[in-house]
């Protein structure tokens, strides 16, 4: 293999690339725009719900537990109801997801020291968005039953506030959260859309490189040339590497400029892991353009794979360490998941080698593997 | 024969054409009926965002029974006990490697503060909140474990101090779950997969049925033919909607009733109606990509470039409610955003037009306005 030759396809490469204005636009803007369109779109805040309540006690007491939710940053506040059946249709509708229903005697019952059972109607059509709901509804209820039975033992025992604070709770659970303070989840999402649009930008520019030779039959001009297969494969992945390191870097900006995102680690340990995937994420590409004839299958092929590896079996929505089975193995066996280890280690733990090297040690293996994988599929000869 | 059934079958005749198309382009066709069978099977496993076995350790500076009490239980399925450590830097390491991702530290001295019950015993929780939702959850949940701890030690210690526990106020607040009671996960998953993926497909075909004859040049032999433009593009969405109608077809009842029991508690007939509407609209919007792109890998990325966006924003995927105000005004454009609505109304909550039919309404209006952009520049290119 001469280094030369390899040099003078990627040189022609380089100014195909320069001459297709749409290919170039998007080599460099469809990063850009993933990030921050994904930046927003995968936010799995549970913020703004929809609430309506049903007040058929409309105490002072009632109105006071009612205010809870209602203030609550969680829910958009959309009014009370009149009667019970107006529940069905609104709950239908998509338009309310959370009701609130108090019921008759609710401050009477509390008065008299017994239990008062409040209903609360949630849609759980959006399952997320049910669960988390859930817990900050257990949470409002939780605080207002703890300050009521607070003020009830005050009053009926003579003691003081933090004396029947401590009767009725004894335990006090401090949360910290660890790497990520205000369990925001933009921090965590946005170092991880670097992985994702890597992921799916890389090998769309490194296979659409090679199959729009194939499809304009320029392919031949290579079969019947001199160059060898690892100079030809070469020349093909050091611009698509090139201009991906440079789109690393602005993604890279984008997260910590835009997002605000925190970096606590290394920057050159980010920027080898990095190279290190998008070799992998190229060869990944190389590999489809070869087993592929057109540019729209490739396109097709690319992003199905690259979106279900790069979402569902990479923890960036669902941490590996809760997947199960099949699941667990697909992940542990692919590229995206370690970046991702890289990527949260130097981001938000500010962790080293020390932690990371089986991680960058997988993407080193896995990029050899798959550019052997390339070789091996790239063949000279026309298949008949 | 009258003018009108002329043109009727002459676009007939077109329709059938394209579809012949489609199945002799094996790669595509693939694609179809992948689309609308495996990958529903894998969306419906994929992710799930309930607490599963999340890695508990624990650093027991007590070492009395009532921390024993406490820290068993943090069990499965939420939670999964990794076992003790002795200090905090292995804690901290655990974390790091995420080898654990909560933390529960109790402090010497928790026993005896709990039975003297003047100062309420502190517990530390560490969190990995790298994800920040389940991160969330985790507190959550392991705060309802320590809170139904502590309602056993103030149920002893109100005793002792002369209160009868069953006499103090308490609101009780049961949360009911509509439309998927148990939270089943693949109900959730395959119709959101299903629109998001039929949202490609609506798109992708058509764009890419036009390009291919911009492609070859045949696009000039239909011109010179006795049709009129209106009927080349409307050729082309007939086929792609009946596709799409017998995708959905196949996913509905050939998977996603039987294996995953997703109800239909609305008229299947008017889901189907507006899933027609709804591949129109996208129709519409794959022609005006198409009369964008020159050859099929600009269709291609422009699609991409379109659909992500769709997709993502759309609140398929994600809580549409808690995006800021400017992109839920925007998205108001995404004729994603309301067929959402109608699939989950429709199958879920069973609504009927009553309540649907603002989502319609808007759906059909972007659909027409689409088309009208599609045509007008198809053309202003070729006519």
């Amino acid at each position: 293999m001469k280094l030369r030759r390899a040099l003078a396809v990627a040189y022609k490469e380089w100014r195909e690339i320069l001459r297709d204005r749409i290919y170039l636009l998007l080599a460099f803007l469809m990063p850009a725009m993933l990030m921050i369109v994904f930046g927003y779109g995968m936010s799995q805040d549970v913020e703004n719900v929809a609430l309506a309540v049903l007040d058929e006690d409309g105490t002072s007491l009632s109105r006071d537990y009612a205010q809870r939710y209602i203030e609550s940053r969680h829910f958009a506040y959309r009014g009370h109801l009149r009667a019970a059946r107006e529940a069905d249709r609104l709950l239908a509708d998509g338009q309310v997801k959370v009701i609130v229903i108090i019921p008759q005697h609710f401050a009477e019952r509390l008065m008299e020291g017994q239990v008062a059972s409040v209903q609360t109607l949630v849609d759980g059509s959006f399952t997320t968005i049910a669960r988390t709901v859930h817990s900050y509804v257990d949470a409002i209820n939780a605080a207002f039953d703890s300050g009521l039975r607070v003020r009830f033992l005050t009053a009926r025992l003579g003691i003081t506030q933090q004396r029947a604070a401590v009767l009725i709770q004894p335990v006090q659970l401090q949360v910290r959260y660890l790497y990520n303070q205000e369990a925001r989840s933009i921090w965590g999402i946005a170092p991880s859309l670097m992985m994702f649009t890597l992921m799916m930008v890389v090998p769309i520019l490194t296979a659409l490189a090679v199959v729009r030779e194939k499809e304009s039959g320029a392919i031949y001009n290579v079969y019947s040339s001199t160059i060898s297969r690892g100079e030809f494969i070469l020349g093909k992945l050091l611009p698509s590497v090139a201009i991906s390191s440079v789109n690393a870097l602005i993604l890279w900006l984008l997260a910590t400029r835009f997002f605000g995102a925190p970096f606590k680690g290394s920057f050159g340990l980010l920027a080898l892991a990095t190279v290190l995937f998008i070799i992998c994420a190229s060869g990944f590409g190389l590999v489809i353009s070869f087993v592929v004839r057109t540019q729209q299958a490739a396109l097709i092929v690319v992003t199905i794979l690259a979106t279900l590896l790069a979402m569902q079996y990479s923890g960036i929505l669902t941490p590996v360490s809760s997947m199960t089975g099949a699941s667990h193995a697909i992940a542990r066996a692919f590229p995206p998941m370690y970046y991702e280890n890289v990527i949260k280690g130097v981001f938000m733990k500010g962790v080293g080698a020390r932690v990371l090297w089986p991680d960058l040690l997988f993407l080193a293996g896995f990029g050899a593997l798959v550019m052997a994988a390339a070789y091996a599929l790239f063949k000279k000869r026309i298949r008949s | 024969m009258t003018v009108a059934s002329m043109w009727t079958r002459q676009v007939a005749a077109l329709a059938i054409k394209e579809l012949k198309q489609l199945w002799r382009d094996r790669g595509l066709f693939g694609f179809v009926i992948y689309v609308f069978t495996l990958n529903i099977v894998l969306a419906a496993g994929g992710v799930s965002f309930e607490l599963n076995h999340v890695p508990v350790i624990i650093h027991d500076a007590d070492h009395s029974d009532a921390a024993r009490d406490l820290t068993y239980r943090f069990q499965p399925p939420y939670f999964a006990l990794q076992g003790e450590v002795g200090t905090a830097q292995q804690a901290m390491d655990m974390l790091d490697r995420e080898e654990a991702r909560v933390l529960v530290d109790i402090p010497h001295g928790f026993d005896e503060t709990l039975r003297e019950g003047t100062q309420p015993a502190t517990v530390q929780l560490l969190v990995d909140a790298s994800h920040a939702n389940s991160g969330y959850l985790a507190a959550s949940y392991a705060s309802a474990i320590a809170g139904a701890f502590g309602t056993e030690w103030s149920q002893r210690n109100l005793a002792r101090a002369g209160a009868d526990p069953a006499g103090i106020p308490h609101v009780e607040n049961r949360v009911r779950l509509w439309h998927n009671a148990d939270l089943n996960e693949p109900w959730f998953h395959t119709i959101a997969e299903l629109t998001t993926m039929m949202t490609v497909m609506c798109i992708l075909l058509p764009a890419a049925a036009l390009v291919r004859e911009k492609e070859r040049g045949t696009i000039e032999q239909l011109l010179v033919s006795p049709l009129s433009a209106l009927q080349v593009m409307l050729a082309k969405v007939l086929a792609m909607v009946a596709v799409t109608l017998a995708g959905v077809a196949v996913a509905l009842f050939g998977i996603m009733q039987p294996i995953y029991d997703v109800p239909a508690r609305g008229s299947l007939v008017l889901l189907f109606a507006l899933t027609a509407v709804y591949a129109f609209t996208n129709a519409g919007l794959g022609l005006v990509i198409a009369t964008f792109s020159r050859n099929s890998g600009q269709t291609g990325l422009l699609v991409m470039l379109i659909v992500m966006p769709i997709i993502t924003l759309s609140g398929t995927w994600t809580p549409f409610e808690s995006m800021p105000a400017w992109l839920r005004a925007a998205m108001t454009l995404s004729p994603l955003r309301h067929f959402v609505d109608i699939a989950y109304s429709i199958l879920l909550r069973g609504a009927g037009l009553n309540v649907l039919w603002d989502s319609v309404l808007a759906m059909t209006a972007l659909g027409v306005v689409l088309f009208a952009i599609g045509l007008a520049r198809f053309r202003r290119q070729f006519v």
